[in-house]
């Protein structure tokens, strides 16, 4: 019981500034602090996100921008896991030769790029992913570089000598032993993908939470540009917290080293990934794609269609453009 | 580098292993203006061990004995000289030899079944028939009921038995074993020796264990080559006629042990190439090592 009381009192405490928060967003506009029309209420923004949903365009936008994060991510991945392996591992010369220039590449910004990327690829999807691409793939190569380098000696050592081939030892010692760190980059090049994104839907798309809540804004439709809002900040927590939660459950063989006294002793959670959570994991990544392509796809032959509306006006495809004042 | 012309690939002889002339010489430079220095890790080394039997190498730090177990492991070459096992030159590291070594090298993402099953995976041994070798040798080091354990769940010991068990699954008829029982607590250590021995007289592998604890290196060894540094020489192997089996026995506290042990010490410390030191002025833990003096 004292546990449990425990927790629930440390969940209040971690909540009560969330909570604070909503509540002066309810409050402030409705006691007049702020403006409500600049400012509308928690309940109005809420509502709007309502509309937005029973209409069928959220989760519309959410597909759209989720296939194309995943897009994005998983191109970065299988540029940057085997590129950064086989440099760290493999070609350590060549590595520290281009290691200056990539490290030149990777401050390049994006939205600079996204213009060379529109005229080598067009304006449709292509230019998005290669932009989300670009971001995410440098802290996927350099910490996937790092972690392969700092594969424990001794484990390298003790597989050698059994006379181990070297894509035996790329794939079975270098490649789960670099793993863990390699998975950190991931996460970082998630986030980095979600910022990336939405800025990117705002500068040209049709569909897309960016797209949204730049819609919302060229029209003035004030709750939507905030439930927009919302709407990426949730989803971009959701997707931390599953990373997280990936990673704890990926890496359960990691000795679990707490770094707030008195949590030494919570034991490793004896549940481990099954075939069944994993399949789950792929199926729901599998879904999206197939899903999010089929909707990118109409979204962007209704787009090229003749009278098709231009992203910034009323009544595009996706959208009905209604308000909800 | 010797040539590999003038040395044969083949010879014959009744030895297990047979370690001809190796020498070894690294090139040290403190600085990059500054000569190389040269540094003889090992001089004229030689030895031959028989097959089943146990050779421990004792000797100080610094005295290349980690080194001439890498160069019969096959990943460090000698300057000059070769290595035969079983009147075969050794190029490289290969199965037919085993190692463990003192940091456990476990694969920490692999439970304690699937890094038994590591060199088999290597050896290409069909999936079916890993399952009842891993479960074999993890009985045989005492740890059934881990097998679904990861090595973070598991103490120091532990983990070293599953080094020895993943050494052995894939069935080297030697066994190197560098300081293997070297991070262990004393108890622990005793226990492991005891593990050790046992094993040994199941298996029958020849096995060459590096230490630099003096009393281990009696306990276990039917003959003992101690190594003395700077440069890295053998200067006496004894011969340790202690009876087996030892393990489960008192055999540590007789006196022939205690003779046995104060031999080594002895030749241990009076190494031909260093001042004389008195003996009462120098500790014996600060000559040897910090956890020599047992």
């Amino acid at each position: 019981m004292v546990t449990v009381n425990a927790q629930a009192g440390r969940l209040v405490l971690r909540s009560s500034g969330v909570i604070l928060f909503l509540l002066l967003w309810e409050l402030a506009p409705r006691l007049e602090w702020l403006d409500p029309y600049f400012v509308p209420p928690l309940s109005v923004v809420i509502g709007e996100a309502g509309t937005l949903l029973r209409e069928g365009s959220l989760p519309i936008h959410l597909l759209v921008s989720v296939w194309r994060a995943i897009v994005g991510l998983l191109v970065a991945m299988a540029i940057g896991l085997p590129l950064g392996f086989l440099l760290a591992s493999r070609f350590q010369q060549l590595a520290e030769a281009i290691d200056p220039m990539l490290r030149v590449l990777s401050q390049v910004n994006p939205f600079t790029l996204l213009p060379v990327f529109m005229l080598f690829f067009g304006i449709g999807e292509t230019a998005k992913v290669a932009v989300v691409a670009w971001v995410s793939v440098w802290p996927i190569l350099f910490y996937g570089m790092t972690a392969a380098r700092e594969v424990d000696p001794v484990q390298i050592k003790s597989a050698a000598s059994m006379g181990i081939g070297s894509t035996d030892m790329l794939l079975k010692v270098i490649l789960p032993g670099a793993l863990p760190t390699t998975f950190v980059g991931i996460r970082i090049a998630a986030s980095l993908t979600f910022y990336i994104l939405v800025a990117a839907e705002m500068l040209g798309a049709g569909a897309g939470l960016g797209w949204l809540v730049h819609n919302a804004a060229m029209n003035y439709l004030i709750p939507r540009i905030y439930a927009g809002a919302a709407c990426i900040v949730v989803l971009g927590f959701v997707l931390n917290r599953f990373l997280l939660w990936l990673e704890r459950v990926l890496f359960v063989w990691r000795e679990e080293i707490s770094i707030l006294p008195g949590e030494a002793a919570v034991a490793v959670s004896p549940w481990r990934p099954g075939r069944y959570a994993a399949r789950a994991l792929v199926g729901g990544v599998l879904a999206v794609l197939l899903f999010g392509g089929i909707e990118v796809q109409r979204i962007n032959r209704e787009a090229a269609e003749p009278g098709g509306g231009h992203s910034h006006h009323f009544g595009t495809p996706v959208d009905s453009g209604g308000s909800s004042f | 580098m010797g040539t590999s012309k003038d040395i044969p690939k083949q010879i014959t002889t009744d030895a297990k292993i047979v370690v001809k002339d190796i020498n070894r010489i690294f090139h040290l430079k403190k600085s990059k203006t500054e000569p190389a220095r040269d540094f003889i890790a090992l001089q004229d080394i030689n030895l031959e061990v028989k097959k089943g039997e146990f050779l421990v190498l004792v000797g100080p730090s610094g005295c290349g004995k980690s080194t001439l177990l890498d160069i019969l492991a096959g990943l460090a070459h000698p300057t000059s000289g070769v290595v035969y096992i079983d009147g075969k030159r050794v190029t490289g590291p290969a199965l037919d030899r085993g190692i463990v070594l003192q940091g456990y090298a476990l694969f920490p993402w692999r439970t304690v079944r699937q890094n038994v099953e590591f060199g088999l995976e290597i050896k290409k041994v069909p999936k079916g028939e890993r399952k009842g070798i891993s479960d074999h040798f993890i009985k045989l080091v005492g740890l059934d009921g881990f097998a679904d354990r990861f090595p973070h769940e598991l103490s120091g010991g532990m983990k070293q038995r599953v080094a020895i068990a993943r050494a052995l699954a894939y069935d080297p008829e030697v066994l190197l074993m560098d300081e293997p029982f070297a991070a262990v607590d004393a108890q622990t250590r005793e226990s492991l020796q005891d593990e050790l021995l046992r094993i040994w007289e199941e298996t029958r592998k020849t096995i060459i264990f590096v230490t630099h604890s003096i009393e281990e290196a009696a306990f276990l060894g039917d003959r003992v080559a101690v190594l003395t540094a700077n440069p890295g020489t053998l200067r006496e192997i004894v011969k340790i006629d202690l009876p087996r089996p030892r393990h489960n026995s008192d055999i540590r506290s007789s006196a022939q042990f205690g003779w046995i042990r104060h031999k080594i010490w002895e030749l241990l410390q009076n190494s031909p190439h260093e001042p004389k030191v008195h003996p009462q002025s120098l500790p014996v833990a600060d000559a040897i090592s910090p956890t020599a003096a047992l």
